[in-house]
């Protein structure tokens, strides 16, 4: 048995198809290529059955497919259960779904399930581009909706669909937008899993030097920063973010292991306040990780960090969408405070093998050096001195990597130089650590903030001086001071090899003004998008409220929604009135008629439907005799309005109608007159027998 | 104009059909339940009828017009809430984004709906004729002050027409109403419903038309040549009439058919005469009622409507005789025609005579 496929209009499958792509696309990275390959596939064969080109497979064919598909799902995923994963699971059943969509119900429930699509797609992407991609998949599946229940033909084309469409959407735009901005931003009701658990361009919480880094080719954001005061010099901008305190010979990592928190429910937001003039705002990218990145000597101010050992920062749980965060510049305290002895035993740890001339290195500048921060300032000259290069392109350093950077290689970048200031430090017994962060970034559209990427990711080393506490060293400014004064782009602007592999990035060709300015434009966009769309929840909204008069909380929010839908609904139903009871009324002796009739019910008269003018005029008689010859004339009016000699159809006769029109107005409200006096008389709702 | 004046008879609760028939108490068997439903029912009814004169023109405007959920509307509703959960619990501006603007779509689709169906009148033209058993044709015109769309026209249960019409103008359509017997066809309500644009909501309302249709008996040849009723075969009516001793003569009269003129005395004496069989038993030119004894009445117009129909394929005369009721031999289409309905209406009253 096959499904006929006709039975659905081709146009309404056609665009419920094109929806179907658009809402795949942004998930494009994402989806593994044999899934994104077989929806296409799928639907292309649907496309197919309904042009004639291919049947539709039968019911073997298809549980086949079926089960094939989810087979080859199951073994992909492995048991790894996410949003991720149960996303992809999602897609695939869309794209199995088509096989099966033979009629309305079908195509209902594949609209139903683009929608959803829709909605997972935000939970991936929310920068305006792909937003707007994934809201032009949800009206094309819209206008697929429409010309299912429009009849093919000239005067119903897909155009006319998707105008009138465009007409509703704009007509409801206000109370759209009102809805956005009064809609209450109620905590989130319970917790809910990561929505990736894959892992992102950024830094990881190990460094091993002898391998390349790949951050230094990726031009992506890291995070953007808004100073309310001035924004520091560019070499003094290291945005800390790990503390790498624990080496195995060629890999540095961290002591602790990130400690076990359950998962908070979503990270709160930071609010709108206006920035004290020492804060600074910092909205970071999906970073899929929990560490945030601060200057020296910051504090957190908003609610969703905390302060961690080591003055690092931890969100409440890994940033899966962006994230906004305040933190505060306090002055150098200068108070250094004790290392106790388990810490101290930390930060001098080393494997007790390898790398045996760099130890010997240590002991000889130990040697000359009195103090601590002399050993620290020979080992920054030694570099600065010898000829040691930055590069991008360091040779590999498989055994004794410390070894082989300072005596042999004598090339790397920022992880290569940092282990070894660290390594030396520890072997001269100063308690040291690498920290991984990044340094500088450069400056957004009119300045108006800082950009950071990923090629600004940077690793320094912090060693403990007597009195004057954790003091930071930076060996690569030492070996190429363009890195920290300017940025990667100069200091490796000889060798060549800024962004060498990332050909599409506009910041390769930052000579040129045009691509920059464009590109600083559309970072404009897509940051305020961030700040203002996407960021917009419970505290940014308490903020905006607190701006208007009265003090309105969540409850009063509600309410106020409410109430705004109410007047939305009442204005829509108004106009809706004034538009179509034009049309109602265009019989003005009718509403007279009703008018009497309604007179004579409150007066107690039962008047029967239909009652001819004379029979209403009897009852008035009956009411009130007074007003019979009027009501009489009255009645003659009308039979003469409605079957009277026509001059309904005749032109110019247009100011007589509005003459006999008042006369009968006139009549009326002598009518009225007499009831109401005969009322007051005698009482409503008598019959005089 | 008028109907706003003098607006006419409501349907009938009686005899309008039911149709929100609900399955989801029938099998509560409590009486008290059963009773309050039935008010219910009743009240609803009543309510209905005040809103749906009997007219077969009708206008339809925000007092007539019903507007609810379709099961996908519903559906699209629960979806919206498990979005806005989403929304919720991920603290994503942007799913919340969406589902306000569906939501909005929504009510929005709930004007453009009841706006399809606002303003329109729609007028039943002429109610067809047709066989018992067989779909009866009634035709409509739709005329709509604005575009409306995908305007469905049918029975509560069973075929429906969908028409769409553009602003100021008029489009005709036809709907077949199943008939099952003879007699008046009156639907008691045709639904005019649209679930234009997303069918997601449907609005309706109700035409109960006046006019009824004729439904003629379904004929069935009679199982034998009723009794006094000879096959004509191939003999001429007028020879057939010539071993009959009691025909009467009476002059010729305008309108007469040839064949009945007795030729052989007009060439005698030049005298134009016409052989006349009223008040005769058992002639073969007579289809008559009660040439079947015995048979069940409805029956009997079944059989006496497919010799009405052999004769005029044959295309000799016959006259037509029930009870109470006469028709003079004759032959074409109009006679034809005069006989069937009189099959379909004997003894039969026109609707909505008793409801006055």
């Amino acid at each position: 048995m096959s499904l006929k496929p006709s039975l659905l209009p081709t146009r309404a499958l056609l665009w419920l198809l094109c929806g179907f792509l658009l809402l795949l696309l942004p998930q494009w990275d994402r989806l593994p290529v044999w899934l994104a390959a077989a929806c296409i596939a799928l639907a292309g064969w649907r496309w197919l059955a309904q042009t004639g080109r291919a049947r539709l497979p039968g019911r073997w064919l298809r549980l086949a497919i079926m089960g094939t598909l989810i087979a080859v799902y199951i073994a992909t995923v492995s048991g790894r259960f996410s949003v991720d994963t149960a996303a992809s699971f999602f897609v695939l059943a869309v794209g199995l779904k088509w096989l099966e969509t033979a009629n309305r119900r079908d195509f209902f429930v594949l609209f139903f399930i683009l929608v959803y699509l829709a909605t997972v797609n935000f939970l991936f992407r929310q920068d305006i581009g792909w937003s707007l991609v994934t809201l032009a998949g949800v009206v094309v599946t819209l206008v697929a909706l429409q010309l299912l229940h429009t009849p093919a033909d000239s005067r119903h084309s897909s155009f006319h669909g998707l105008r009138r469409l465009g007409g509703m959407l704009l007509k409801t735009l206000p109370v759209v937008i009102a809805l956005f901005v009064f809609f209450p931003r109620m905590a989130p009701l319970w917790s809910v899993p990561l929505v990736s658990d894959q892992a992102r361009t950024g830094l990881s919480d190990s460094m091993t030097p002898g391998d390349i880094s790949s951050l230094a080719q990726s031009s992506e954001r890291a995070f953007r920063v808004t100073f309310a005061g001035e924004t520091p010099e560019h070499r003094d901008r290291y945005w800390r973010g790990l503390i790498l305190d624990r080496f195995d010979g060629r890999t540095w990592s961290q002591w602790q292991q990130e400690p076990y928190r359950p998962l908070g429910r979503v990270n709160r937001d930071a609010g709108l306040e206006a920035l004290a003039d020492n804060e600074y705002d910092v909205l970071m990218e999906a970073s899929g990780q929990r560490w945030v990145y601060a200057l020296d000597n910051s504090r957190p101010v908003s609610a969703n960090i905390t302060e961690v050992s080591g003055r690092v920062f931890r969100l409440e749980r890994p940033a899966d969408t962006s994230v906004r965060y305040r933190m505060e510049l306090e002055r150098e305290t200068g108070t250094a405070g004790e290392l106790s002895p388990a810490e101290r035993r930390q930060y001098l740890q080393l494997p007790p093998q390898g790398n045996q001339r760099s130890r010997q290195l240590a002991r000889d500048l130990a040697m000359g050096a009195g103090t601590d921060l002399a050993f620290a300032n020979a080992v920054l000259n030694r570099f600065r001195e010898q000829p040691y290069y930055y590069t991008l392109r360091p040779p590999a350093m498989p055994d004794d990597p410390v070894d082989t950077l300072l005596f042999d290689a004598q090339r790397g970048f920022c992880a290569h130089y940092a282990s070894a200031m660290t390594f030396l430090l520890r072997a001269a017994d100063i308690p040291a650590r690498v920290v991984a962060g990044y340094q500088g970034g450069s400056p957004g559209p009119d300045e108006a903030y800082l950009i950071i990427r990923q090629y600004d990711a940077h690793a320094w080393v912090e060693a403990w001086i007597e009195e004057r506490g954790w003091v930071r060293f930076d060996p690569t400014a030492a070996i190429a001071p363009q890195r920290i004064e300017s940025g990667l782009r100069d200091a490796v602007a000889e060798e060549g090899s800024f962004l060498e592999d990332s050909w599409a990035s506009p910041q390769r060709y930052g000579d040129l003004p045009l691509v920059q300015w464009a590109s600083l434009q559309l970072d404009r966009i897509n940051y305020n998008w961030q700040r203002w769309v996407i960021g917009y929840q419970g505290q940014s909204q308490m903020d905006l409220m607190s701006r208007l008069p009265g003090n309105i909380g969540l409850r009063e929010l509600g309410y106020l929604t409410a109430g705004l839908m109410g007047v939305a609904l009442l204005v829509a139903a108004l106009v809706a009135a004034i538009r179509h009871g034009g049309a109602a009324r265009t019989d003005p002796a009718g509403v007279l008629v009703s008018r009497w009739t309604r007179l004579l019910q409150k007066r107690g008269s039962t008047v029967p439907a239909g009652a001819t003018p004379l029979e209403l005029a009897r009852m008035t008689e009956q009411q009130a005799p007074a007003a019979a010859a009027v009501a009489r004339a009255f009645a003659r009016d009308l039979n003469n309005h409605y079957y009277g000699s026509g001059s309904r159809s005749r032109p110019g006769r247009g100011s007589h109608r509005s003459t006999e029109l008042r006369l009968m107005r006139r009549r009326l409200a002598r009518i009225r007159r007499e009831l109401r006096k005969r009322s007051t008389v005698h009482g409503p709702a008598q019959h005089p027998s | 104009m008028h109907d706003t004046l003098y607006p006419p008879r409501a349907c009938n609760p009686e005899t309008a059909g039911n149709p929100f028939r609900s399955s989801l108490l029938s099998t509560v068997k409590r009486p008290l339940l059963s009773t309050i439903r039935s008010n219910i029912r009743k009240r609803w009814q009543a309510w209905i009828n005040r809103r749906i004169p009997v007219d077969d023109r009708r206008r339809f405007d925000r007092h007539s017009i019903f507007i609810l959920p379709t099961a996908a509307g519903l559906v699209f509703g629960l979806l919206l809430v498990v979005m806005l959960l989403t929304g919720i619990n991920y603290q994503n501006s942007l799913i919340y984004l969406l589902t306000f603007l569906l939501g909005a779509l929504f009510v929005a689709a709930m004007h453009q709906t009841h706006n399809n169906l606002n303003g329109l009148e729609l007028t039943l033209l002429q109610p067809g004729e047709g066989f018992a058993g067989e779909p009866i044709p009634f035709r409509f015109v739709l005329q709509a002050p604005h575009d409306a769309t995908a305007i469905e026209l049918g029975e509560e249960t069973g075929g429906a027409v969908t028409l769409s019409v553009s602003g100021h103008d008029r489009v005709e359509g036809t709907l077949q109403v199943a008939s099952r017997e003879r007699g008046y066809l009156r639907p008691q309500r045709l639904r005019v419903e649209t679930r234009f644009p997303f069918g997601l909501l449907m609005a309706w309302s109700w035409l109960c038309p006046v006019t009824p249709a004729l439904v003629y008996p379904k004929p069935v040849v009679p199982p034998r040549a009723p009794e006094g009723s000879v096959e004509a075969g191939d003999t001429e009516a007028v020879s057939v009439s010539q071993g009959q001793d009691q025909v009467e003569l009476r002059p010729w009269r305008e309108g007469d058919l040839s064949a009945r003129i007795d030729w052989k005395r007009y060439s005698r004496n030049g005298e134009m005469a016409v052989a006349d069989w009223q008040g005769e038993q058992g002639s073969p030119q007579w289809l008559d009622f009660d040439g079947f004894p015995g048979v069940d009445h409805e029956l009997r117009l079944s059989y006496l409507a497919a010799l009405v129909l052999d004769r005029e394929r044959t295309g000799e005369p016959w006259g037509l005789r029930l009870p109470g009721i006469t028709i003079e031999p004759d032959l074409g289409n109009l006679h034809t025609r005069q006989c069937l309905r009189t099959l379909a209406t004997w003894q039969r009253s026109a609707p909505g005579e008793g409801v006055q």
